[in-house]
């Protein structure tokens, strides 16, 4: 014999090693929680602006802000609307792309600048009349446009202004073509930033002209100057000059200056040039109100809709930008607009009805009504007179007066709506109603519209009682459709109204009509999203489902429901039910089991794996593991194997299922003894579901669970054999070579837990003591999967294991007093002592084998540590002084014999010594002599 | 080139527009490599009309003579520098040239300054620096602007007078398409027909009714100048400037500005002197949809057509007080 086993007395270490504890005051995340709302307290003091999105709402906070909100400086509007300007182009081009279209431009319209310059002497109009219409592209229509504003800068910078000029009319009359539509934005989004590049240019060249003498010399700045206006009339004379020194043209005396040379063109090429070098208005006026007034009105000289509304919306934004705006001039647009949209909607016979071209036409004037209506509320609030504005268009008049004639065209109320702030909603909603009622034209849904207002209603707080009458006006009006989808579009927006203000009547009221008027129809894709949204909404308010299941037709309406919205509303319904702990009404759990079998069949759980059929599994699981039949527990198990073959495609689930049955094995024998069969059907349901499991570590894991379960419920046998079949499973594992799945660490710690297990499972005397143990040791050493690293690991464990049994007393036992541990079953066997050392001597050759096999050389070195460490825990090992580490391996033997000699028993344990020596030097080697784990190693091997 | 010498006159003002009453003022900038010797420099200035007929309502014979004499206005030589030398580098010689002396009685009156077709009113200034026999004379000419300078001039027109207009298809003294005739149409508005020459041509245009949809609307500036000619006059009548002020069928009953800036070099106060006259005229023009409108090529858009509504309007300009420039 020539191992022995150290002997250990749990007991005394445990002791000697055990923290001493003590109570604390207070949790420790508590604690730190408190300190910190100090502490942002007294940040709060010093900077009022910060504001942590974690920290709950202060309603003082909000007041205040408020109240800053309203008194807006202009240059935060400025800013604001310059902001949004940008997004509106983005919008146009995005909105409207270019790629997207096949049509074909004829040339004419736009020319080479060179081309352009070069004819305009002989007379370009006729030239280009005569000239057969090349056809181009939009790419080529861009590129071209492109290339005359580059046109447009180079001749500017080059002092030749007039050119300038006569190309940026040239670019501008490209806005008077409307025939492709979808084009139409992109065109103006090029064009208006040419003209704001040259209008920029001109008050540049003017102020500097201003602050600037002759000869170059500051005289003083604008500011200054612009109160004396006189100056502004010496520019325009100069410029004047500068035209008469050319030769007398005909042309070039049409533009004697740039303030009035846009005039006696087209009245686009004219209407945008003037608006693009509005501001210099300033130089002359110091406010130019006449000037305003009569470009807005001569705006309206342009016919074509789309057109004169593109050209208000750039109106409004030079207006903008340079702080000309106020909202009579806003409000006196939007009237414009109306009246051109008039027209458009009603044709001759006096009947309104969509057509393609209709939507297209609206579609494109959205963005712009849109920034157009922004503008003006923006403005008013900067005001302060939002409301005197809106008594302007027609809001808030007196009932009588405001029957129909004073209806808005519906896409404008709709947009007035959308930037209405929701107090002035609430105050005027019974006007906004009869408007909206007014308002049913073809350019916008008017459910919408009472959508929007049931959203901006139910972003404020309102009056119950006035809310009651309004809502049954709103159902009244939505009814009228006879058509399921515009009624749920509508009614949408207004349940969230009655559910906040208890308004049971109306909700039950609105699924009785929901049901009347779903009835024997198949619900199309639109009508399932709004009913959707409507269920969804019904279940965000309540917070347990055995509210919302009463609920008139509940169960009526979820039947409507097919398809993703039937799975995403199941969803909800099963994250609800599972949400508020255990569930124990056998109603619910049958409901949700329904759900659950709906979403599951929903669900294509074999071949597609993805986020959203984790989610639903997950949902799945959690709800199967949140059900408790209480005392039924025969009931419950059944549920189990119901649960098993409903849902058989979700792996996720089978693990669930052997947990609860487990749990419940484990409830019915703290129950008392009468359950063992119970208790042995649950084992059987378990040991039938686990094979079923992919996952090799969790198939382990689980395996070893409920060999436990087995263990505390004492049924050695059904243990054994749970062992056993986890035991089999590895060596398959090592078989079937699916180790690519199989995280290597996870796997070692499962086999670790084994290892722990079987200090507890007594050994089966016919079978052999350590069959287990070898059939571990087997799987490993065989197993391909098993890499250097894991195998030292786990042969590290038996080693430990098998010192742990070789002890008088095992650490611990099993709960169940009735298994008796292998230290009571086996006590002075000596044969037993005898296999345990005959096993710990092939592990011990198969450790060194595994360490040399490690090709990375830090990690053999810490192996070989790990090794020795646990050698030196599990055996009992010979201390040297420490100058034997210095002597070289030929005088250790010789040092090794003359210790021997002193004493008797060591000489037995020379091997082992060696070995511990040997492994240190090879983690010498490998990690260098000063690795602070060698240290500490060797630190501990002294003592 | 070194040996290049350039004389320019400069005038004080760098709008060159002066009053009747006032000194044009201003330095005549000679640039010079080598020094020059010379004769008494001279500074003339001359103004005149000058006539011409052609084209037009003018026979054959009376375009064959063409120009007609001239009409003096002023014409006055100063020295400005005796006989000397100037040396080389820049010289700038200043001057003062009084138009009308005070005592002058004045042959002619100070026209404004008039571009036209057939009428020209223009002021020159010529520095002459003669430098003997051997060396070609240097001169440089430069125009200025003479505006209206006397006291008596009207005050702002208040208030100005508005002229109401109506358009329908009665009022049309041509022939218009059937449908147009048939189907009828109302365009009223106002417009201020005595305008001071430095504001804008202002008034407002309604479409009230129209059966047949419009393509445009247009105000057109017409310039009509007369001289007599032996025992006939003359009369040429001329497009300035056309202004768009509605494109398309625009809205009905909506009021539409006319906003016309006056293109300054082409107009002046109307003018009845005897031998010429200048008068202004504002021509309104509805373009209604018409498949001959497309057919017929460009052309003088005043003309009568048969899908146009046309409407005349007299427009006497005249030089206000409020207009006087002051530097």
């Amino acid at each position: 014999m020539e191992l022995e086993f150290r002997r250990r007395d749990y007991g005394a270490t445990h002791e000697s090693q055990f923290l001493p504890r003590s109570e604390a005051l207070k949790h420790p995340l508590s604690s730190i929680f408190a300190s910190r709302q100090q502490q942002a307290k007294t940040v709060r003091g010093s900077d009022l602006d910060f504001f942590d999105p974690l920290r709950g709402l202060d309603v003082n906070a909000s007041a205040e802000e408020k109240v800053e909100d309203t008194s807006i400086s202009i240059e935060a509007v400025t800013q604001d609307l310059i902001k949004e300007w940008k997004s509106l182009k983005r919008v146009l081009m995005q909105r409207f792309p270019v790629s997207k279209l096949i049509l074909y431009f004829t040339q004419s319209t736009v020319e080479a600048p060179s081309a352009l310059s070069h004819s305009e002497e002989t007379g370009s109009e006729q030239t280009s009349l005569e000239e057969p219409a090349k056809i181009i592209n939009q790419q080529e229509y861009i590129a071209k446009v492109h290339e005359l504003r580059e046109g447009i800068k180079c001749a500017w910078q080059a002092e030749d202004r007039v050119t300038s000029l006569k190309l940026s009319i040239k670019v501008t009359k490209l806005l008077m073509d409307t025939t492709v539509l979808q084009f139409y934005p992109t065109v103006f989004v090029i064009v208006t930033d040419m003209l704001d590049m040259l209008g920029d240019m001109v008050w540049e060249r003017i102020k500097q002209k201003a602050e600037l003498d002759v000869d170059g010399t500051v005289i003083c700045s604008l500011l200054k100057r612009l109160a004396i206006t006189g100056f502004a009339k010496l520019v325009l004379f100069e410029n004047f000059s500068l035209a008469c020194k050319t030769s007398i043209n005909y042309y070039f005396l049409i533009l004697p200056t740039f303030l009035c040379l846009s005039f006696g063109f087209s009245l686009y090429a004219h209407s945008y040039l003037e608006l693009a070098i509005m501001p210099c208005w300033r130089f002359l006026i110091n406010q130019p109100m006449e000037v305003l007034d009569r470009l807005v009105m001569m705006v309206r000289g342009l016919a074509d809709p789309l057109a004169s509304l593109y050209c208000r919306l750039y109106m409004v934004h030079r207006m903008q930008k340079f702080g000309f705006c106020n909202s009579g001039y806003l409000i006196k647009c939007i009237k414009d607009i109306e009246d051109v949209l008039a027209p458009v909607l009603v044709d001759k016979e006096g009947y309104s009805y969509i057509t393609d071209d209709k939507k297209l036409l609206f579609s494109l004037m959205e963005p712009a009504i849109e920034y157009i209506v922004k503008c003006l509320f923006l403005t008013g609030r900067q005001e302060n007179n939002v409301l005197s504005m809106l008594e302007e268009l027609g809001f808030g008049r007196n009932k009588f007066q405001s029957s129909c004639n004073s209806s808005h065209v519906s896409i404008l109320l709709h947009h007035l709506l959308k930037e209405l702030p929701s107090e002035l909603v609430i105050s005027l909603t019974t006007e906004i109603l009869d408007m909206i009622k007014c308002s049913n034209d073809c350019s916008f849904s008017q459910v919408l519209n009472y959508r929007l207002l049931g959203n901006k209603l139910s972003e404020g707080k309102s009056q119950e009682g006035f809310l009651s009458s309004l809502i049954d006006e709103v159902i009244q009006a939505a009814s009228q459709y006879q058509s399921l989808y515009d009624y749920l579009r509508i009614m949408d927006a207004y349940v969230d109204l009655m559910l906040q203000n208890k308004m049971e009547n109306h909700l039950d009221a609105l699924l009785d009509d929901i049901v009347n008027l779903a009835r024997d129809k198949f619900l199309c894709e639109e009508e399932q999203a709004s009913l959707q949204s409507i269920i969804l909404k019904l279940l965000a308010h309540f917070e347990n489902l055995q509210e919302v299941l009463p609920l008139n037709h509940f169960i009526e309406i979820l039947d409507l429901m097919s398809g993703t919205s039937k799975s995403s509303v199941n969803m909800h319904l099963l994250n609800m039910g599972t949400r508020n702990g255990c569930i124990c009404d056998s109603t619910t759990v049958q409901f949700l089991f329904e759900v659950s079998q709906a979403l599951y069949d929903a669900t294509d759980f074999v071949h597609i794996k993805d986020d959203d059929n984790r989610q639903t599994s997950h949902l799945i699981s959690r709800f199967v593991e949140m059900v408790d039949y209480g005392a039924e527990m025969e009931r419950h198990l059944m549920f189990l194997a119901e649960c098993r073959e409903a849902f058989n495609g979700i792996h996720e689930l089978k693990e669930t299922l052997v947990r609860s049955s487990n749990t419940l094995a484990v409830k019915a024998l703290k129950a008392g003894k009468k359950h063992t069969n119970f208790v042995k059907s649950c084992l059987a349901f378990s040991e039938v579901t686990i094979p079923s499991i992919s996952s090799p570590t969790k198939h382990l894991n689980l395996y070893l669970e409920t060999a436990e379960v087995a263990l505390l419920g004492g049924l050695i046998s059904h243990s054994d054999g749970l062992v056993m079949s986890a035991v089999e499973y590895l060596e398959n594992v090592a078989v079937t070579d699916g180790l690519k799945l199989i995280d290597v660490d996870s796997m070692a710690s499962v086999v670790c837990k084994l290892c722990s297990l079987l200090v507890m499972v007594p050994g089966n005397p016919e079978k052999g003591v350590m069959e287990i143990l070898k059939s571990i040791f087997s799987a490993t050493c065989s197993s391909s999967w098993a890499t250097p690293r894991l195998k030292v690991k786990i042969f590290c464990a038996i080693m430990s294991l098998l010192s742990t049994l070789s002890q008088d007393n095992l650490p611990y036992h099993s709960a169940n007093p009735e298994i008796i541990g292998n230290d009571l079953l086996f006590f002075g066997d000596s044969s037993y002592k005898q296999e345990l050392v005959s096993c710990s001597q092939f592990v011990l050759s198969e450790l060194l084998d595994a360490i040399e096999q490690e090709s990375s050389q830090i990690a053999r070195g810490n192996m070989a540590i790990e090794a020795c460490n646990c050698i030196s825990l599990a055996l009992v090992v010979l201390f040297l002084p420490s100058f034997a580490y210095f002597l070289i391996p030929d005088k250790l033997k010789v040092v090794l014999t003359w210790v021997g000699d002193m004493f008797d028993d060591v000489q037995m344990n020379e091997k082992v010594t060696e070995l511990c020596l040997r492994l240190l030097e090879t983690a010498k080697g490998c990690l260098g002599a000063n690795d602070r784990y060698i240290e500490s190693t060797k630190k501990s091997l002294q003592l | 080139m070194a040996t290049v010498t350039t004389v320019n006159v400069k005038l004080s003002r760098s709008n060159r527009i002066y009053r009747s009453s006032e000194p044009v003022e201003g330095k005549i900038v000679i640039k010079s490599a080598t020094s020059i010797s010379h004769q008494p420099i001279r500074l003339s200035v001359n103004g005149s009309v000058n006539l011409q007929v052609r084209g037009g309502s003018a026979g054959v014979i009376e375009s064959f003579y063409g120009v007609i004499k001239p009409i003096q206005i002023v014409k006055k030589t100063i020295e400005v520098r005796s006989s000397g030398k100037i040396p080389p580098g820049t010289t700038e010689i200043p001057f003062s040239l009084n138009l009308r002396e005070p005592g002058e009685s004045i042959v002619e009156k100070f026209y404004e300054t008039f571009h036209g077709t057939n009428i020209n009113i223009q002021y020159l200034l010529t520095a002459d620096i003669p430098r003997g026999y051997l060396h070609k004379p240097l001169s440089a000419t430069m125009e200025f602007i003479i505006e209206s300078g006397r006291v008596d001039l009207p005050e702002r027109p208040i208030p100005p007078e508005m002229v109401i207009f109506y358009i329908t298809q009665d009022t049309q003294r041509h022939p218009l398409l059937p449908e147009i005739k048939t189907g009828g149409f109302r365009v009223t508005g106002k417009l201020a027909t005595q305008c001071s020459l430095q504001d804008p041509l202002s008034g407002e245009l309604t479409v009230e009714a129209s059966s047949v949809p419009i393509t445009s609307i247009d105000i057109h500036l017409l310039r009509v100048e007369s001289i007599i000619v032996g025992e006939r006059i003359v009369t040429e009548t001329s497009l300035i400037q056309s202004t768009q002020i509605a494109d398309g069928d625009v809205c009905r009953n909506m009021s539409l500005p006319i906003y016309v800036l006056l293109p300054r070099l082409l107009m002046c106060p109307s003018v009845f002197a005897g031998p010429f006259s200048v008068e202004f005229k504002v021509c309104i023009t509805i373009s209604f949809k018409s498949k001959l409108a497309k057919a017929q090529p460009k052309s003088d858009p005043t003309a009568p057509r048969l899908w146009m509504a046309l409407e005349r309007l007299p427009l006497e300009l005249v030089r206000t007080k409020r207009d006087q420039f002051s530097c």
